[in-house]
Formats: structure tokens, sequence, C-alpha cells
């Protein structure tokens, strides 16, 4: 008998790594916390760099788990290493045993209320990058509804770079993401002015470059180089930027009805919990550590242990995608190897 | 020196050929955290000095780098404090600017 | 009781009259150069005062408190209370026994400096008197006293946790060479009249002493060395006295009447300061309070070592150290002396060259004038203008808090601050840059008067001392934000519901030790639910380690002083953390694993 394959986590990669471990002929068992898959991209509406509808990648993941054991709405109570691999006991009591484990537990997105001075949390005209999804999908959020916007800014970095928000790597994707958001936003409101706060831009992937010369030629959107230090509430209902224009060497402000924080990725706390029960290296950032950030991004410094995707570090979609599938590869040589 | 009747106007160039960067030199000895600034503004923009007396911490920084004097700008800080809560390098801007003005010798 | 000794001299007492007017002089000469170093005005009002009868009954009350009953060692560890009282006050007491005896018994011989000392030795006992056997009785008993003391003191030296300390500071060789001597006196004094009692006369404890020695030793050989042994460690610790940490026993007094002149530090190493660094008796009780200590590397940045490097001279420690500290100002609540540590760091910093020093006296403040918000017309009834100051633009869940707690009250307030202000000054002058942080508050004083209201009100605990302390605002009541939300319930102008939160409170040093506001923030908390305390609470409250007083603290080396602050905190399981300063809630903030509330906020949501 086909021995389980526990994937640790429904986002992307745990099913994308499913779905390639079903057509290696493999049993894989995904838990997943949330009652449904798809993980942060099942609350994203559209995907850079062709801005094309994340429920399409999900739908095409689906239909390939067909005969893959999901428990979802579960969490992993505690985790055991065995001679002959890994025992889990799950929130539901259940037990679970698996030759190989696989850890595609993602990331965390930063509480971005943690940064107080940008005001979230606090006003109504100040967001989250997701909550715009959500809005984008479900057309639901009490605080955009009924509202014009004109005005509308994006701070890029928001819990990235920034020591005292705990967080100093970049996460990658956010400079992107406020592209995209900036633009489907100009979509919708096209007389809005848009401005986009950033102290780097760092649009390395395909495609990107042209949607930053797409932004600019195209919709007009603002780029001011300088990082938004407060925010404050105007009486008549708008939200007050502080920022220093750096280009121009003076302070500045500008007032808006809508504030987008581009929220950034940090570790995810249960899956290093986890790691420790079972001694697996975790990295100076916080992340799992890879056995070597070039070959070995997807494998642990245990036997029967893989990685995919963010819980080693911020990617992009197509990235945690490939990693998926190189470890469901692994994982079906390691299975191979062991009998 | 010989007054012709007229002066001729300096360069705007940044010329890092000839620029004196001696207080750069010293106050990095003192405050290696110097080197860690990206210039993300964040201190300029939230100084309670910046309105009031054009203090910038980010351009203080870039002036001792480029060879020009930050004297003008670092005497607007009022020390309030605020440049070292949000500072997402984590440096000492308050002691990085009282070394500045200890070692800054009148031109 | 009689003289035995017809000429009242004998050789062995010249050790001690050496170390005696040695150290007489030295204490004359260190008084006279003190008080030289004083300033013009200080000098005055401490002479004054030392004339003022209230003032020298209270030195008298505090010298006998504080430096014979050690009646704060009493509060912090009883057994250490015990130990230094039983040694200064019993000592005390055996001087002055020793001189009633000599004015009852034998008053021709007063002018003796050491006749009261060595007394025993030079009377013989010739017939019984009630007075004399009362007086033995007392000496007998006051020597006890001190030998269960000194007992004490060598039981401190390997068991120092049982007094209450964890940590303690190394002695130098001097303080060594003083601390021996001082413990070698008192047994020595007993040896020396035990050997004699059967001359002398003596109580309960030299008379069966002298009987068992005379068991074994049957003559008087054994009763000059004693007596030269006696004398020759009171030499000693005298001679040393000036160069050991012994020195604070004359310190402390001359400090306490200088205190109770309210004479202020106003240089690090001159007159007051120069008492206090004297003063300190190196208990190292202020390395187990200092918050930086929690790690071992900030050790010897303690208050304790501060005085020791000022008194070495070694100026390239004293600079590190005064520049480090957070001025939380714990020392000083846990200094059994008082040495404002936090205020000789600061008068150290002051002394500082340098060669930029900015002016603020030109300083135009319309931009802020032009925005801000100000009461219009005639002044009537109460007009509260509220300054957040500049840490609260970084959190402004603060200040919406209080302009929501201002406006259930139905408070005429102004939020003089919304669009920015400039600094109040303290950060300035915590930095010893008094000239400009005096400029900062005249500018600063210029704005609030013209903003037309009469109660200024603080939400910031660092605003609100230097409001208090330094800024003259005739007409215009400082108050801070805990105090005021206490009155508005207190009035009956707020209605609090009592919820089920379980809150800690955490006092901000500034507001706490720093402007004596305890108990109306946990009255506040206490009506809006159930309040628990930290172990360590009110006086003893631990830094947050955000403080703006260190200079050199960079952000990495704040985080085990933050976590150690918040352990304290969180230990009884409370749900929410609440402070009252914005500093330290955005420090706390960064590593707590539960909410961390400003105390508007935690008042806010319980009232209506």
């Amino acid at each position: 008998m086909k021995e389980n394959v526990i994937i640790l986590g429904g986002g992307i990669a745990g099913m994308e790594a499913a779905r390639q471990l079903l057509l290696l002929g493999e049993r894989p068992v995904i838990v997943e916390r949330a009652d449904h898959l798809g993980g942060h991209v099942a609350d994203w509406h559209r995907l850079f760099p062709d801005k094309s509808p994340a429920e399409d990648l999900l739908e095409g993941l689906r239909p390939g788990l067909e005969g893959a054991e999901i428990h979802l709405g579960t969490t992993v109570s505690s985790l055991n290493a065995l001679k002959d691999g890994y025992n889990l006991t799950l929130s539901d009591g259940s037990k679970l045993h698996g030759r190989a484990l696989l850890f595609a537990t993602g990331f965390e997105l930063f509480a971005a209320e943690r940064k107080e001075e940008y005001g979230y949390g606090i006003y109504n005209q100040v967001i989250t990058n997701r909550d715009l999804e959500r809005w984008f999908n479900t057309g639901k959020d009490s605080r955009l509804s009924g509202r014009p916007l004109s005005k509308i800014g994006f701070v890029h970095c928001v819990g990235s770079r920034d020591l005292k928000a705990g967080n100093p790597q970049c996460s990658k994707v956010c400079c992107m993401t406020a592209i995209k958001q900036a633009i489907e936003l100009k979509e919708r409101f096209p007389f809005a002015e848009v401005y986009c706060f950033y102290m780097d831009l760092r649009l390395f992937g395909k495609k990107y470059e042209d949607f930053y010369i797409g932004a600019q030629r195209d919709w007009g959107i603002h780029f001011i180089r300088g990082r938004v230090s407060e925010v404050a509430e105007t009486l008549d209902g708008r939200v007050v930027v502080k920022a220093e224009d750096t280009l121009s060497g003076r302070p500045l402000k500008v007032s808006l009805d809508l504030l987008v924080l581009m929220a950034g990725m940090l570790p995810n706390p249960s899956a290093t919990a986890l790691a420790r029960q079972i001694r697996l290296d975790v990295d100076d950032d916080g992340f799992l550590r890879s056995r070597d950030n070039l070959a070995g991004i997807i494998a642990s410094n245990r036997p029967g242990v893989f990685y995919a995707g963010a819980c080693t570090g911020t990617k992009t979609v197509p990235e945690t995608l490939a990693e998926a599938r190189s470890a469901a590869l692994a994982i079906h040589n390691y299975l191979q190897d062991a009998k | 020196m010989t007054d012709f009747g007229y002066t001729l106007s300096r360069s705007s160039t940044v010329n890092l050929d000839e620029a004196d960067r001696s207080l750069w030199l010293r106050l990095e000895k003192l405050e290696p955290d110097l080197r860690l600034c990206m210039a993300c503004g964040s201190c300029s923009a939230s100084c309670t000095a910046a309105e009031l007396g054009g203090m910038s911490l980010r351009k203080v920084i870039l002036d001792l780098d480029r060879g020009r004097d930050p004297a003008p700008i670092v005497s607007a800080c009022m020390l309030c404090g605020k440049c070292s809560m949000v500072c997402p390098r984590g440096i000492n801007t308050r002691h990085l600017i009282l070394s500045l003005c200890r070692i800054y010798e009148k031109k | 009781m009689n003289d035995r000794i017809a000429s009242g001299f004998a050789p062995f007492v010249i050790p001690f009259v050496v170390g005696m007017v040695f150290v007489l002089g030295y204490c004359f000469y260190a008084l006279v150069k003190i008080l030289l170093q004083l300033p013009r005005e200080d000098r005055v009002r401490f002479l004054r005062s030392l004339v003022t009868p209230r003032c020298i009954w209270k030195n008298v009350r505090d010298i006998f408190c504080d430096c014979l009953l050690h009646v704060k060692l009493w509060r912090r560890n009883p057994l250490l209370g015990y130990m230094h009282s039983s040694i200064a006050f019993g000592w005390f007491m055996l001087i002055v026994l020793g001189h009633v005896e000599v004015m009852l018994f034998v008053p021709h011989r007063i002018h003796f400096l050491y006749y009261p000392i060595f007394f025993n030795y030079f009377v013989a006992e010739t017939s019984e008197t009630i007075q004399g056997a009362a007086l033995f009785f007392l000496m007998d008993f006051f020597l006890l006293i001190v030998l269960s003391g000194i007992a004490l003191a060598m039981i401190k030296r390997v068991r120092s946790r049982w007094f209450g300390l964890r940590r303690t500071t190394r002695p130098s060789l001097l303080d060594r060479v003083g601390l021996y001597s001082l413990w070698s006196i008192f047994p020595l004094r007993l040896l020396a009249e035990g050997f004699t009692a059967h001359i002398s006369g003596g109580s309960f404890l030299i008379v069966p002493l002298n009987w068992l020695f005379r068991q074994f030793l049957g003559n008087d050989m054994n009763m000059l060395p004693t007596w030269w042994a006696y004398s020759a460690a009171l030499c000693v610790f005298m001679c040393v006295l000036p160069f050991t940490r012994y020195m604070h026993i004359p310190a402390e007094m001359l400090l306490i009447p200088m205190r109770n002149a309210g004479l202020t530090i106003r240089h690090p190493r001159r007159g007051l300061a120069r008492v206090e660094v004297f003063s300190c008796p190196g208990c190292g009780v202020c390395i187990d309070a200092c918050p930086m200590t929690v790690k071992k590397a900030n050790t010897r940045d303690a208050t304790v070592y501060l005085n020791r490097q000022i008194r070495r001279g070694n100026e390239r420690r004293i600079e590190e150290i005064s520049d480090k500290c957070l001025l939380c100002g714990k020392c000083t609540a846990v200094c059994q002396v008082g040495v404002e540590g936090p205020m000789l760091r600061v008068a150290q910093r002051a002394t500082r060259h340098y060669g930029l020093e900015p002016d603020f006296s030109g300083l135009d403040t319309a931009p802020v004038q032009n925005n801000m918000e100000r009461f219009e017309g005639a002044p009537e009834g109460e007009r509260v203008a509220y300054f957040a100051g500049c840490m609260t633009q970084l959190t402004p869940g603060i200040s919406r808090s209080v302009e929501s707690v201002l406006k259930k009250a139905g408070v005429d307030y102004r939020f003089i601050d919304r669009d920015g202000g400039i600094c109040c000054g303290r950060p300035m002058l915590t930095a010893g840059r008094f000239h400009q942080a005096w400029q900062l508050i005249r500018k600063n004083s210029e704005l609030i008067r013209s903003s037309g209201c009469n109660v200024l009100l603080l939400s910031c605990p660092i605003c609100y001392k230097v409001f208090r302390e330094h800024y003259r605002l005739e007409g215009i009541r400082v108050v801070h934000h805990s105090d005021y939300f206490h009155e508005l319930m207190e009035q009956g102008r707020l209605r609090v519901e009592k919820g089920d939160l379980t809150y800690v409170f955490h006092d901000p040093c500034e507001l706490g030790r720093g402007s004596g506001i305890y108990e109306q923030p946990r009255r506040v908390l206490g009506c809006a639910g159930y309040l628990t305390e930290a172990e360590k609470n009110r006086r003893e409250s631990i830094c947050c380690g955000g403080s703006l007083g260190s200079l050199t603290l960079g952000f990495s080396q704040r985080e085990d002083i933050t976590k150690a602050a918040l352990r304290n905190l969180t230990e009884g399981g409370p749900d929410v953390v609440v402070t009252a300063c914005p500093l330290c809630r955005s420090t706390f903030r960064r590593y707590a694993d539960r909410p961390v509330w400003d105390l508007a906020e935690a008042l806010d949501k319980q009232s209506t």
C-alpha cells in the first residue's frame, strides 16, 4: 500500500504539489486550517502580471485533486518524528502518519494595525491590499461603499524592510501588487488621482517593467519617492498623509479619500511552531531554512521533510507553483529510494 | 585673493573627485550606523522641525556623504526623537545628530 | 567609679587620636571645599537653612532616621535594615553613653577626645552604684547589638541573597581594608573590655567573659595588647575612611541638610553632586533595580559604578555611563541615600562642548500658529487645550481616544497641535542642552498662551513633566490626562461602565517617579474593569526601555529591556497592559503578546 505524503497547507503550493503527487502515483493528504483551499490566492481578485483572475488559477488546480485526502478546517496539534516518517495529531483528535512531509504553510500577511501611525483600524479611509482585493471580489466593504474616490494613495513596504515592524526583509510582490491595484482602481475611477509612495521600486520579473511604464504612460499614476510617516484625519472625512518628497527634499502632505497599505509577508508563526517540534532549522528572517538557497530550496535539514512556496521566504505565484512541482518530484524520488 | 570685479559661478555638479568628505569619515567612526541609511525619508517626514526649520536628517546624511556642509539643516533639530521611533533601519538618529554637532568645527 | 590612672593617659590611645584628628580634619577640609564649590545663591540658601528652626528639626529627624536607624532599608529588607541600624545606631549609642559615663563619673576628663572611647581602661569600679550598673548594662547591651550587626555583615558577604541583594559591587582594596578594620573594631573592644572587667567592672556581657578568661589566663598580660589592637583598628578605619565607601557616613550627614535646603545638582562634579557621589555607600541596590542590567553587559552602567568612576576620575567611563542611562529614576527611588543618578548624568551631559550649537531664539512659529485651533473671545469657564506632543503624532489611537472622552464629558477643548507643534523641550533637557531647551520652552509658552486656554491637557508624561516643572504658564493649569479623566469621573461628567477585562497598569517613568502620579490611573482602570498589579509597580515600575533619556542605547539593545519589563507586567495574566505614555505604549506593542492600550483608550471603550 502507498504511504501518505502529508501536505501542511492547502494554498496554491499545497494544491499543486498534491496534484503532481497524484499524477506520480503517490497518496497526498492535505491539512488546511481554513475551511476552503486556495490560501491567500483565494482572497485575491486578479494576479499580476497578466491581471488574470485568481479564481481561474484555483479552478485549474482543483480538478487535479480528485483522490487526495483533504482535511479542511483542521490544524496540527502535535508533530512527531518517527523512524519511518512523521506522526501528526490533528485538531479533531485524529492521527495521521506520513512517510514524507511537505511544508506548504505559506506566509502571514503583516497586521497593518501594528504600524499605528498609518491609522489602519483607526481611520475608515485606510485599508490594506487584501481588503482591496476582497472588495474587488465581493464589492462589499463598508469603508468603501458610497464614497466617491477622487484621491487615492498606496503605501509600499508596510511591515517590510522595517526593523521597527519586526521585518527587515523585502516582501518582493508588493511593488508590483501596488501598481496592479493602482491601475485597477484607475479602471474603476478614471478621474481619480493615484499616488504611490515608495522607497525603491523593485520590479524585476517578466512584464513587470511594462506594467510600470503602463501605469505612468496610460494611467498617469504618480510615483512619490518617500516613505509615509504619519496619517491623520481631516475634519471633512479625508486622511492627510505626511511624507518626505525625497526627490525635492521637502516635506509633503496630501489629503486622500482612500489609502491602501501594502502589507508585507511575514513568516507563518504556526509553521515555525511546528518546525520547532521536529527540530527544523529556522532562518534569521524567521522563515524555514532551506538546505541551500540555490539548488536545495525545497529541501530541509531532515530526511523526508520538504518545503514549497512562501514557507521559506517571500515568493511570487509562479515561483510557488514551480517549487511545488519540484517538491512533488523530490518526494516521489525520496519514496522510491526508501523502498 | 584679487578682486576682479566679478566671480565665477560655482558649478552645480556634485564633484566626488573634489568633495571634502572628512566630516563624514570622522562621524562614521563614531556612528557606524551612518552607513545604514537608505534615504527612505521616514525621519524627515515625521520630523517636528521639518516644517519650521527645514530639518531633514536624510538630507544631512546625504550632504555629509557628498561633502556639503550640513550645519544649516541640522541646527534646526529639536531632538524630539520621533525619527528614532520611525527609522526602519533602527539608526540611533538622536545620537548621530549629537555626535555631528560635537565634532563639527565652525568653518 | 574612679580614675585608675592618675595622668589619664596611656600610650595606646595615640593611634586612635591620630586617626580621629585625621578624619575630622579631612571632613572639615572637604566641607569647606564643597561649600566654596556651591554657587553663591546656593551657599547662602544652604547656610540660611541651617539656622531656620523648621529645617533644623527636619535635618535632625532625617539624619536620625536615615543615617542611624536606616528606616528605608528596613522597608526594603528587615534583615538588611537590622544589620545597618544595629551597627550605626549601636555604635552611636556606645559613643553617646561613653560620654555620659565620663560626664557622670570623671567630668574633669571630658576634654580628652579618647576618654569616652577607652573609658573602661581608665576607671576602676570601687563601689557599685545603680547608675554605674545601669550604664554598664546599656554599654554591654549596645555592644552586643553592634556585634550582632557585624556578624550579619560577615554573613552578608557570602549570602547576599538573604539580604535581598542579588548583585552587589566588588569592594576595592581600600574598601576591604576599611571593611576588615570595621569588623575587627568591636570584637577587639569586647576582648579589651573583657580582659579589663575585673578592674573596671562591667555587665552581663563582659563580666562573664572576664571570668572565663581568668580561668585560662590568670594574669593581666593580655589587657594592654588588646587595648592597643582596639585603638589600632579604630585608627586604620578612620585613616582609610575618606578613601573608601565608608565616606558615605559623614557625606550623608551633609547631604541631608543640603537636600532639605532645596539645592539641586548644577555641576556633575562640584558641590551637591560631589556630596551625592560620596554619599553612595556602594551597596549595589541600584544594580538590580536598573532596567538595563537585564543584559549582563550593562551591569557596570548602574549608578553605583558612575559614583565609583567619578571618585576615580575615569572620564571615558563617566561619559559612557552618563550617555547610556534611560533616566528612568529607579535607582534614586530604591537608593537609601537617594543619590540622584539621572541628575548627575544629565549634569555631565551638560558639560559637553558642541561645535554646533543650534539657536531657536529666532524660530518662526507662524506655520504652527496659523494651523492652531484656538479659543476666541473672552475667557469664561474651563477652556481645555489638548497638547498631544510629538510622540502622540505617531499614535493616533491615543489622541482619538482622548478627544472622544473629552467629547463624551462635554469638555470645551481645542486640539492645539492636531497639525503638529514644536517639541516640549524635555528631550533637549535630558540631552543636557539646557540653553536650547529653554529657547524651545519660551517659544512653546507663547504658542500655548496664544491658544486662550486655562487648562493645558497632556497625554504624554514626557511633556507633562517639563510643562509642570519648567514652564511658567500663569493662569493655566497643567494636567495629565490620567489625572484629568479621574476628575471628570469624580465630578460625574463621565459615566464609566465596569467591563470584564483585567488590566495591569504600567507606571511610565515620567508620570510615576517623575511626577508622582500613581493612584489616579489605577482608580480609572478600577472603574473600567479589574485591576491587577505587577510584581514591581509604582515607584519600582520597570522602564519600558523606549526612553529618550538614553542617548547611546540603540534599537536592538533595548529589546531585552522591553521584554523584561513586559514579563513583569504580564506574569499575572492580565488581558490588557495599560499605560499612560505614547512612548511606553509603542515600545511595548513591538513585543507584547497581548493588547497594549493607553489609559485613554481603555476609558474610551467603557465610558458613555
